[in-house]
């Protein structure tokens, strides 16, 4: 199914709830981009109108420079929409795990600590810093890691990880994290299509298991097919495509 | 070089040559100071006495420390006004430095202003520059006017001090840490001291280490001078040679144990930074080369750098 030059782009039936006040419902993982516009001191895109279901895979596509990654800080909660609104009920806290394009990994820890990093949300905020994690969460790490193949590195700062390493360490995050919604940009950089392959699985076989919600940006269209429900494409500052898969 | 940058150079140097040429009356006291430096060097201070390694020697021809108690160290330097003195003092530093350290993160983070808004931020720059514009000697005066002499008052004005300065500088350091694992962190709902342990902390790591280190290297030179306050340590014994009767050369020698010790906490500083910084940009150290002299120690890892880099090839 696609539609060009649609503003509305899912009415899906699938939307499991839509709330006005982030905090007020039970959590039912849906998101809503109601009327968006997003951008600094102008707007980059704008008349955004998506719904999103839990679980769902959106990758947004579009050229470089067009407003992508604004469009992710924006859900993501780091800058405020220029109109209209983000609409979910996540919890603040663990709610969202958000991969930038440069990964945001703390380059002087171990592999090890940057995912723990994305554990430790999901203990209580008042759970002190400087406390461990505890058995579960710690198993919970090495099962990411495990599952991303990054196990022997657990250890090694990961300054001195190859990208496609660094690239899973940062996945793992997120997921070990048990997200409702991950926000990725770019996450699969210039990596070789082995990486790519590799990498895509395992994500898709953990965001099955926490039934998080992935929403990417993406600029290789192949990889876009390869793992997301639904695309939508960005041009001249609007939503101008919709594809479900 | 672009023209920008000439330009800015000229008006600074300029700028440093007029105020200079408005401070200083007598252009003519620079003609006579070689000489008088020279007098001064080879009738004072050369060569530097160094008694002052050895424990006093009372008439009964017991040895003694400096504070009167006997020596019952295997070896005489260990009882003398050097080692004694410098031991006080390297206590002092690190005791402010650490305690310095730990009150300076958190304040710094609290005045970093990617880290908390502008309006919790300027309140914490404010205390912190408090603490730093009234230098340490003027700390230690106050808190010798309040507990009398002895290191308790060095301790607290170098503390105090410490997290002044340090404080800024760790601000600093954090404001520049890359924004994107801040986000990350932000997004995921991490603490503010979640934030601060576990991406802030680590992520500036290589400029916190080296400014503790300076920080703490900073403390033993300046203990040197709290001496004259009645701080205690090795600036107690300076103090005492600078003043009637005059024994410059034996502070002389005392100074040139602060320059030794100060260049090994160097070595040791740069050892410490190199578990953080990015590989292959600084060889790790081997932990016995902060005893080797400063050249020495640069010309074995260029040595062993280059014979790596023929093995890679």
């Amino acid at each position: 199914m696609a539609k060009f030059g649609g503003i509305n782009l899912s009415s899906s039936e699938e939307v499991l709830h839509k709330t006005e006040d982030s905090d007020s419902t039970s959590e039912s993982g849906a998101l809503e981009l109601r009327n968006l516009s997003v951008g600094y001191a102008d707007a980059l895109i704008s008349e955004i109108n998506v719904s999103i279901v839990q679980g769902e895979t959106i990758a947004i596509l579009g050229s470089s420079g067009i407003g992508k990654t604004t469009l992710l800080r924006t859900i993501a909660g780091l800058i405020r929409p220029l109109e209209g609104e983000v609409i979910h009920d996540f919890p603040k806290r663990s709610g969202i795990g958000y991969i930038p394009q440069r990964l945001g990994l703390i380059r002087h820890s171990s592999v090890r600590s940057n995912v723990a990093i994305g554990a430790r949300t999901r203990k209580p905020k008042w759970y002190p810093a400087l406390f461990p994690l505890g058995s579960e969460l710690n198993s919970d790490i090495d099962s990411a890691l495990a599952e991303l193949s990054i196990g022997e590195y657990a250890k090694t700062p990961v300054r001195i990880l190859s990208g496609g390493q660094q690239r899973r360490v940062a996945i793992a995050r997120a997921l070990v994290q048990k997200p409702k919604l991950i926000l990725a940009d770019e996450f699969l950089g210039e990596l070789d299509k082995e990486n790519v392959d590799s990498i895509i699985q395992a994500t898709k076989k953990l965001i099955s298991e926490t039934g998080s919600t992935l929403i990417m940006v993406e600029h290789h269209e192949s990889r876009a097919y390869q793992i997301a429900d639904r695309i939508l494409r960005i041009k001249d500052g609007k939503i101008v495509e919709e594809v479900s898969q | 070089m672009n023209n920008k940058f000439i330009i800015a150079s000229v008006i600074l140097l300029s700028l440093t040559w007029v105020f200079l040429d408005d401070l200083v009356d007598d252009w003519g006291q620079i003609e006579s100071a070689p000489d008088r430096l020279e007098t001064f060097f080879y009738e004072d201070l050369w060569p530097p006495d160094w008694s002052v390694l050895e424990a006093e020697e009372w008439v009964d021809g017991t040895l003694h420390k400096p504070n009167g108690e006997l020596c019952t160290e295997s070896y005489e330097i260990f009882c003398s006004k050097a080692w004694t003195g410098m031991e006080i003092t390297i206590k002092m530093a690190f005791i402010s430095t650490l305690i310095g350290f730990i009150i300076s993160v958190p304040l710094a983070s609290l005045s970093a202003n990617n880290l908390v808004p502008l309006p919790i931020a300027i309140p914490a720059r404010i205390v912190l520059a408090g603490l730093r514009s009234l230098p340490s000697i003027i700390w230690a005066l106050l808190f010798a006017i309040a507990l009398g002499f002895g290191p308790l008052p060095g301790i607290l004005a170098m503390t105090l001090y410490t997290i002044g300065y340090l404080g800024k500088l760790q601000y600093e350091a954090m404001e520049g840490i890359a924004n994107a694992p801040l986000e990350s962190a932000m997004a995921m709902g991490l603490t503010h001291s979640e934030r601060l342990v576990h991406v802030v902390i680590p992520e500036s790591s290589n400029d916190l280490l080296s400014q503790l280190m300076f920080m703490f290297e900073y403390n033993v030179r300046h203990g040197t001078v709290l001496g004259l306050v009645g701080a205690g340590g090795i600036g107690m014994y300076i103090d005492n040679y600078i003043n009637p009767p005059f024994a410059y050369d034996k502070a002389f020698a005392l100074l040139i144990v602060v320059f030794v010790v100060v260049v090994i906490i160097d070595l040791l500083s740069m050892f410490a930074r190199s578990f953080v910084t990015e590989q292959g940009d600084v060889k790790r150290p081997k932990w016995w080369t902060v005893l080797l002299p400063a050249g020495f120690a640069a010309d074995y890892y260029n040595k062993s750098k280059d014979s790596d880099s023929e093995e890679s090839e």
